[in-house]
């Protein structure tokens, strides 16, 4: 099932060229929705854990993240810049990844499992890509969710659907990454430092 | 002079502050920890190396010599610095404000490292890797200094990334399997398992998923290249977080990669051999350049902890003879680390500082912590009768054996220049002239007692390791492929 995965790899590659920082919770969103969708599609028959696991990627991945890094941005109070800065230089590299990514699966149209390892490390780089070019800390954890999501797409890689206690896990490290991270960059620099009164050696 | 008091005297300038409502955090803090070890120290003594491992929690779990081991460093190393959280918590009314939130995170990335320490399953272990460092950056972020939150999402950050590529390295071997027509699992036994049926050296996508991992896995280490964050992360972060950042969590790294070596060590690992001797001497490279230039104690710490991480990889590159002098050398830097830290905490606290030039004749006014840091130093460096002594000579004792001068001559070079630069900034720090008036700050016992405790811990490594402790570092250094 090639679909959900190339609509997932749009997801990515559009913000990241056409996207503003404060439509990034909406692609988020919508990559989720594939990620649920290629799950969904890999399923042989419906089961507990499978229908566990849908709601889990529609709740956490589709909602309730892209609403904490909403909130994230919005406390953070940035002018709502481009994504990635919008320079020849990087538009080149960026376009130079998607071609390599599709080079990747295109060389295994036959095998799924070649497309979906080529939009994991497609994620990664587009990822490393924001990082690298976008110093912005909203961006920069923007570039991380998208990673995780991109990691997330390892599991239709994998023969069986993880089990309980790793897709728990991993449900786990993605919402709290959100979180903290959220948290870290809602208040912008300088505005959250040692609360008045404290004397230098205090916090240690 | 009694320079150490009775446990209710208070520790040095700060004012008795804690507030009471919350005066049983800290206790019960080192109560947990203490249990915790206790527990741990008696499945030790009652679980016999030869019945391990024992598998548990549907197999995603394993008790082996492995997870022993660091089981027991890294309970005992929080035990000490839950003491110190506790009685910062009691001197220090910003902490007292903090103390619960700090106590919660502490004893959540403990929970956290002790299962991802017991994973038996790569992705599990990965997942609790990434969980510890969400605990320890909003800890970090306690940090003074506006800087501090930024340091913390830069942490955030660099983990996040580092810790991508051995997830890429997990997909290198899916696609192995997937190609040989294999089901991959990650649990660690039936992933080795899996690996042998192959042809027995491996194809080009598990070597590059090998790479991947040790080199992702390095950066969690410290090691060159990727060891920006951790000198700007343990400067930053309030003392009793770089302790448990250098001498808890750098343990679980530790871990994923010894358990990467023996799932590989079935194949021919030379392949990575190179890219860890290649880590390990540009981490002692740049390690001895940073310490010749730096001039915070907490920083010349850090970067003598990016050193260690390159000691440590040079001596698994080379394996077989150096295996058992790693895991000794881990082992004792976990102890030093810590004691290092939080000494240095201590002196922060009374000084306020922690520029080098600021400090002296530190051994005059704090006599007990000067001693502690001088004899922390000295272990840092590699002194007998210390553990690191031990381990750095049959790491060297290895790489002779393995007839790679080249590496031997930088290790040594790099190492004197570590420990003349160190010298250099360290001894007039504590034994230069004093210009603070007055008799000596009186420390507790109960401050005391930990740090004294880590030194125990350090000369007994060095000079006489119990038979049951020694018997657990064989099987360890067995496992990763040491003689």
């Amino acid at each position: 099932m090639r679909l959900p995965l190339i609509l997932f790899l749009l997801a990515a590659v559009i913000p990241v060229f056409f996207g503003k920082i404060r439509s990034a919770p909406f692609w988020l969103s919508l990559q989720a929705l594939a990620l649920a969708w290629n799950g969904a599609a890999h399923q042989e028959g419906w089961t507990v854990h499978g229908v566990v696991a849908l709601v889990e990627v529609i709740a956490v991945r589709a909602v309730i993240a892209p609403l904490l890094l909403r909130r994230a941005i919005r406390l953070r109070g940035e002018p709502n810049a481009d994504l990635m800065p919008s320079n020849l230089f990087a538009w080149a590299i960026g376009v130079a990844l998607i071609v390599l990514v599709f080079d990747f699966g295109g060389a295994a149209m036959a095998d799924a499992p070649a497309l979906a390892l080529g939009v994991v490390g497609g994620m990664v780089a587009i990822a490393l890509l924001l990082l690298s070019t976008n110093h912005s800390p909203p961006a920069q954890l923007v570039a991380v969710l998208f990673m995780e999501n991109g990691i997330a797409v390892f599991e239709s890689l994998l023969p069986e659907p993880w089990a309980w206690p790793v897709h728990g896990t991993l449900t786990a490290v993605y919402l709290v990454t959100v979180g903290v991270g959220g948290w870290l960059i809602g208040t912008p620099t300088g505005q959250a430092t040692i609360e008045a009164g404290t004397t230098r050696g205090e916090a240690s | 002079m009694n320079v150490i008091g009775p446990a209710v005297a208070p520790v040095g300038q700060p004012t008795r502050t804690a507030a009471s409502g919350h005066a049983w955090v800290g206790p019960t803090l080192v109560g947990i920890a203490l249990v915790s070890l206790v527990i741990w120290i008696v499945v030790f003594l009652r679980t016999p190396l030869a019945t391990m491992p024992l598998y548990f929690g549907a197999d995603y779990f394993v008790l082996d010599a492995t997870s022993m081991l660091f089981l027991l460093v890294i309970n005992a190393v929080f035990l000490g610095i839950s003491v110190y959280m506790s009685s910062r918590f009691s001197t220090s009314a910003h902490l007292a404000e903090k103390i619960k939130f700090r106590a919660a995170l502490s004893l959540a990335f403990m929970v956290a490292m002790n299962l991802g320490v017991l994973s038996n399953n790569l992705l599990v272990l990965w997942a609790f890797i990434e969980l510890t460092t969400l605990c320890l950056a909003p800890l970090v972020a306690q940090g003074e200094g506006k800087d501090a939150r930024r340091v913390a999402w830069h942490y955030l950050l660099y983990s996040s990334m580092s810790l991508a590529l051995p997830f890429l390295g997990f997909m290198c071997l899916t696609r192995s399997a997937a190609l040989q027509g294999q089901d991959l699992s990650f649990a660690l036994d039936q992933l080795a398992a899996t690996l042998l049926a192959h042809d027995g050296s491996g194809d080009s996508w598990q070597r590059l998923g090998f790479a991947l991992m040790l080199f992702g896995l390095g950066s969690k280490l410290g090691l060159a290249p990727l060891y920006g964050w951790m000198p700007e992360t343990y400067e930053a972060a309030p003392t009793s977080t770089s302790a448990l950042l250098a001498a808890v969590q750098f343990n679980i790294s530790v871990v994923a990669v010894f358990r990467i070596f023996q799932v590989f060590r079935v194949h021919e690992i030379s392949f990575v051999s190179h890219e860890l001797l290649i880590m390990g001497c540009l981490s002692l490279t740049v390690a001895a350049v940073q310490v010749m230039a730096a001039r915070n104690y907490k920083r010349l710490i850090a970067y003598a902890c990016v050193s260690s991480s390159g000691v440590i990889a040079i001596g698994l590159s080379v394996g077989k003879a150096a295996a058992y002098g790693v895991v000794l050398y881990i082992v004792s830097n976990a102890f030093v680390k810590a004691l290092l830290f939080l000494t240095a905490g201590r002196l922060r606290g009374v000084y306020g500082t922690n520029q080098v030039a600021a400090l002296s004749g530190v051994i005059r006014v704090l006599p007990f912590s000067g001693l502690l840091f001088a004899v922390g130093t000295f272990a840092l460096l590699g002194f007998p009768p210390f553990g690191s002594f031990m381990a750095e000579m049959l790491i060297l004792s290895g790489i002779i054996q393995a007839g790679n001068l080249i590496a031997f001559a930088l290790m040594c070079t790099m190492l004197t220049i570590i420990f003349v630069a160190t010298g250099r900034s360290i001894f007039p720090m504590l034994w230069g002239p004093s210009e603070r008036q007055g008799p000596a700050i009186v420390e507790t016992w109960v401050t005391a007692l930990p740090k004294l405790g880590f030194v125990t811990a350090l000369v007994l490594l060095g000079v006489y390791t119990p038979p049951p402790i020694s018997a657990l570092l064989v099987a360890v250094a067995q496992s990763i492929g040491g003689q």
